[in-house]
């Protein structure tokens, strides 16, 4: 089911209404209304990989207890917990990773000129959201083991933490201390917690409807066509690409962080407006942060992390980027990808720099950036947006192409919209997004922090109109990152 | 809770109006003037309104129309005489001209460049052949004055049926209650052409409002028509066309198809030649354009567009005359 679909306009009343006024007298009852709303939510797409998600909960759950019980016993712990991570990379591997694997083996056999043609490639379907709810419950097994949480016992509270529809199919990847301790304490309706939900799911639609499905016709035209643009026409492409996947994930998180306000619950923030960021370091401190804290805490610093010689952290950096990029799809484009926010990052923590935008902002004491600042973040931009012809390109050889593209045939001319659209709406439609992220920087929390009502008021009612004005039937309405 | 309910309700309600306000305040919304269906079965709008045509989320397109006595988009009254020379366009909204200002219609194009000329626009969207063969039967003697009737023939679309019937249902719903509301409150108007309220639409006839996009694009997907097809249909089509003619009549000597042959079957053509039936075609002229000769947001002709078909018309009832 999709946040902006009539389902979803019907389905979250429904569930609204029964949480508060016919189980509220029970916790119990009210994850279980939880869990079987999820699997409704998540069944809309594909009913048969419910019981992914249920295999995954119970062997999860069974793990969590036994890495616990052994807890004195380092080594069997240790086993169980590598029980818990095979079984999720297993899970990962086999459905998304599996195609990936047999392909590439073919393609080096062929390129050292052994021809086979494979029986082994499968037919299967990419479970919408297994990356996202396996890295879940495997940081319940990581923290059980590094001692962080007790297990619970409670099958329902774990099955509610794994299965939350909110964030169940594309994040943000919540760690079992913040997430599970609410789901088996009781929750009590806040009025604040409430409006502020209702605030962040306005604004996530509003990048997402307004942002990114309304610039998603004009990157598909140029990447889909790329030898039929001019080098002006690619550089528009990428750069609209940039605005297009922030405004779909980031939407997506709002609105997930939003409804589970909701419901009582706080989820971790996952954007903190990253296209502000000073350099690539700060850039990774704002986007996707629960992937990159993941990341971190779970690869990174048992790793060694920055605390080991200078060469093991360049080296922990690359291991981070580039299985952050396999993360992101079974495709070399994103293993690339990956390899080159690495690049991008070395020379960042090698200076030392890559800690020093981590409690501030751009603009932090003023009203206005410095020139140096609005230097730093035109580059960062640029090095994000460059690495991105990898993410939206299908293969490497059309990513170098669409480079080459640009570099070798440098020619202007205007981009016409392919149903015909004028170009200027959207140009003032982002300016006018960049001027109003910058005005709400310091809180990605409370997007609409203005004193007065009535400008509050102004502002929603805007917002809405943009949607309108912006709605296009035609658009996949789907978000882009169901596909990882 | 209460308080939340409440707030979100009235908050709800609130930005509603000011939306109401703000599709108003722009003009975001069309005009669809009223329809009937009148004493002679002819379906066509209420006489006397004014009013602007809107197309696209941001006004992309914005024209003024100017219902006549006689129910037609068009500059002028249409007051036929056997003292003066005039000329009939019967069609679709190609005809109708809701995308252009009714001041710069095809008509008032015809119109500068023939002297004393009259060009009445019988034009009507979702008017298809039958439509128009019944009109000119209908109006008879209206039509009995006018000098030149020129029919306009979309071939892929317009010959589906083989005798005219008046959709009173669609009269009778779009002057429901319901759709009096919808064109009342603005928001709505703008809502309902936009696509936005099309799931509630679908919710409210019964029909499947979840659309998946899978099925939505593969619905798209062009089927080829093959020769036997394409031979069957134009047999049906022909048909059809011979029905109506015995039917509603068809005054050889002064009435002309106007078509693309592009866009129409050589079977039809060839049939046409056969049967001395005329028409005009504007292909040559859409062909030669250097300028789009069509809206960038659907299909409708643009200005050029207009102005080359006002220029083929015009030529040919230049010859006819000069004949």
């Amino acid at each position: 089911m999709l946040f902006n679909s009539l389902e979803f306009l019907l389905f979250l009343p429904t569930v609204f209404i029964l949480y508060w006024f016919v189980f509220n007298k029970n916790i119990k009852h009210q994850n279980i209304l939880i869990i079987i709303s999820s699997y409704i939510f998540y069944g809309w797409w594909d009913w048969r990989f419910l019981f992914l998600i249920i295999l995954s909960t119970l062997v999860d759950f069974i793990i969590g207890q036994k890495i616990y019980k052994h807890g004195d016993s380092p080594k069997r712990s240790k086993y169980w917990l590598s029980l818990s991570v095979l079984f999720n990379l297993a899970l990962l591997g086999f459905f998304k990773y599996y195609n990936f694997f047999i392909d590439s083996y073919i393609d080096l056999l062929a390129s050292i000129g052994y021809d086979v043609k494979s029986p082994w490639i499968l037919s299967v379907l990419l479970p919408v959201g297994i990356s996202f709810y396996t890295f879940q419950t495997m940081s319940y097994s990581f923290d059980v083991y590094y001692k962080k949480i007790n297990p619970t016992k409670d099958l329902i509270s774990f099955a509610t933490f794994v299965a939350f529809f909110p964030q169940l199919v594309a994040g943000p990847i919540e760690r079992a201390s913040n997430l599970l301790s609410q789901i088996t304490n009781e929750r009590k309706f806040n009025y604040e917690r409430a409006v502020s939900g209702v605030k962040l799911i306005l604004w996530g639609f509003f990048k997402k409807l307004v942002i990114a499905d309304s610039i998603a016709p004009i990157v598909d035209d140029i990447f889909n066509n790329y030898t039929e643009h001019t080098a002006s026409s690619l550089i528009l492409g990428v750069c609209l690409f940039s605005f297009q996947v922030y405004g779909d994930f980031s939407g997506y998180s709002d609105i997930a962080i939003g409804t589970a306000k909701l419901f009582g619950i706080e989820l971790i923030s996952n954007f903190k407006f990253p296209n502000f960021s000073r350099n690539v370091a700060e850039y990774w401190q704002r986007w996707h942060v629960s992937l990159s804290t993941w990341f971190r805490h779970y690869l990174y610093i048992p790793m060694g992390g920055s605390k080991v010689s200078k060469l093991k952290s360049v080296r922990n950096i690359c291991i981070i980027f580039l299985v952050s990029g396999f993360w992101h799809g079974a495709n070399w484009t994103f293993i690339f990808w990956g390899g080159l926010h690495a690049l991008f990052y070395i020379p960042v923590f090698l200076m030392g720099r890559n800690r020093i935008y981590a409690d501030n902002v751009i603009g932090q004491n003023t009203i206005l950036p410095s020139i140096k600042e609005l230097l730093m973040v035109f580059w960062t931009f640029i090095l994000i947006t460059f690495s991105r012809i990898f993410f939206r390109s299908p293969s490497l050889t059309d990513s170098f192409n669409y480079i080459e593209r640009i570099y070798s045939n440098f020619s202007y001319s205007a981009y016409t919209h392919p149903m015909g659209y004028r170009m200027t709406d959207f140009y003032i439609l982002l300016a006018l997004f960049t001027i109003y992220e910058y005005l709400i920087r310091k809180d990605e929390r409370n997007p609409f922090k203005f004193k007065s009502k009535g400008v509050r008021f102004l502002i929603y009612s805007a917002m809405i109109l943009g949607m309108l004005l912006f709605y296009d039937d035609n658009v996949n309405r789907s978000f882009i990152y169901f596909q990882f | 809770m209460k308080k939340f309910l409440g707030k979100t309700a009235l908050y709800l309600f609130l930005i509603l109006l000011m939306l109401e306000l703000a599709v108003r305040a722009f003009h975001l919304y069309t005009v669809d003037p009223p329809r009937y269906i009148d004493d002679h079965g002819v379906e066509k709008r209420v006489p006397h309104h004014n009013g602007y045509s809107v197309t696209g989320n941001r006004k992309q397109n914005f024209s003024e129309f100017n219902i006549n006595k006689s129910g037609f988009n068009s500059h002028r009254e249409f007051n036929p005489s056997a003292s003066k020379y005039e000329i009939a366009i019967v069609g679709d909204s190609y005809i109708e001209g809701f995308h252009q200002d009714y001041q710069n219609s095809i008509g008032q194009k015809i119109e500068e460049k023939i002297e004393d000329i009259e060009v009445y626009q019988y034009g009507y969207a979702g008017y298809d052949f039958a439509n128009q063969m019944h009109l000119v039967y209908a109006y008879q003697d209206t039509f009995d004055l006018i000098d030149e009737i020129i029919l306009y023939l979309n071939y892929e679309n317009d010959l589906e049926r083989d005798r005219y019937t008046p959709n009173t249902n669609r009269i009778k719903m779009l002057s429901s209650t319901l759709f009096k509301i919808r064109d009342q409150i603005k928001l709505l108007s703008y809502g309902s052409k936009i696509g936005v309220l099309e799931p509630f639409k679908k919710l409210a006839t019964g029909q499947n409002p979840f659309k998946t996009d899978v099925t939505a694009y593969q619905s798209n997907e062009i089927k080829e028509e093959t020769k036997a097809e394409k031979l069957e249909r134009d047999k049906r089509y022909i048909a059809n066309f011979q029905n109506l003619i015995k039917l509603y009549g068809f005054n050889k000597s002064k009435t002309t198809l106007l078509l693309d042959t592009r866009r129409t079957s050589n079977v039809f053509l060839d049939f046409c030649d056969q049967n001395n039936i005329k028409y005009i075609d504007f292909s040559e002229s859409f062909k030669k354009s250097k300028k789009s000769t069509n809206l960038i947001y659907d299909m409708h002709w643009n200005d050029h567009g207009r102005e080359l078909i006002a220029e083929v018309i015009a030529s040919y009832i230049r010859n006819k005359k000069k004949d």
